[in-house]
């Protein structure tokens, strides 16, 4: 049996977060597959619903950044 | 405004069990403005019950609608056209809105997803006072615009009671003594003699001890 692997939602800020993704990209850095990243224009714009949502359609956990 | 809190997620669960599509409908007035019953809520407390339904065997259907009032039949009606194969309604409308609602769709059950606690105001974010008894026969010209009804503790009229110490009820440090309240603020008016103005003796009628109350203004009716 392949070992667990959670679904992870990353909702990524615009300035911060997300800009060190692309800039981890851009470096050939790697991070799992299981890791979704969302861009937010802000995590200020972060909303309750987004992570029930999240969850309801089968994440395991949800990482904010920012 | 209205002031209400949301149950608890398993008294909810408890009451739609047996059902397996439902409708969350929320109030987009006073519940709103609180953050416990307005669109937003619905969508969290749908969410919240499809969650825990929808990894068991029972799972559900749940709608989401919210209405500007539950409490007046133009806005109820709005959701009359979507109630199809709707078992069962969750209102998080206060419990004026609640009954109003299940009054109008009399053939569904109604489950209340809100407590209604209080008519009260916000003093800060994130903080609720009740501050109106809704007693029918408002005092507040002669106590200095503060409610003994509703801010005294034991509603009375003649205060403050041997409960009172320096300024704080004898409930405990964080309620304040509305007849001290009373008193300092006549006093900063220079209008101690309100005081006296006022009747020892309320007359309840025109609160809950009259029955259920009734407003009939025939200028407004059709």
């Amino acid at each position: 049996m392949a070992e667990y692997q959670p679904e992870i939602l990353a909702l990524c800020c615009n300035y911060c977060a997300f800009a060190a993704a692309d800039l981890a990209g851009s470096m050939r850095l790697t991070y799992p597959s299981n890791v979704k990243v969302v861009r937010l224009n802000c995590t200020g714009k972060l909303d309750i619903l987004y992570i029930m949502r999240a969850f309801e359609k089968g994440a395991d956990g949800v990482f904010v950044a920012g | 405004m209205i002031v209400g809190e949301q149950k608890p997620i398993d008294e909810i669960l408890g009451m739609v069990e047996q059902y397996k599509k439902i409708m969350v409908v929320g109030c987009g007035t006073c519940v709103a403005i609180c953050y416990a019953g307005g669109e937003k809520e619905v969508g969290v407390l749908s969410s919240m019950i499809r969650l825990a339904r929808n990894q068991t065997d029972n799972k559900i259907e749940v709608e989401e609608r919210t209405v500007l009032r539950q409490c007046e039949e133009e806005y109820v009606r709005l959701i009359e056209n979507d109630l199809d194969g709707i078992e069962a309604i969750v209102s998080i409308a206060c419990g004026a809105g609640i009954q109003f609602t299940a009054e109008i769709f009399e053939n569904i059950p109604m489950f209340p997803g809100l407590n209604t606690t209080f008519i009260g105001y916000v003093p800060e974010q994130g903080v609720w006072k009740e501050n109106c008894g809704s007693c029918g026969n408002c005092v507040l010209g002669y106590t200095g615009g503060i409610c003994p009804v509703a801010r005294c503790s034991k509603s009375i009229f003649n205060g403050p009671c041997g409960g009172s110490q320096d300024g704080v009820c004898e409930l405990g440090k964080d309620v304040p003594c509305a007849w001290a309240e009373i008193y300092e603020r006549l006093k900063k008016q220079g209008r101690l003699d309100m005081i006296e103005k006022l009747s020892l003796y309320k007359d309840w009628k025109t609160a809950r001890d009259g029955g259920p109350r009734v407003i009939t203004r025939e200028d407004m009716q059709r």
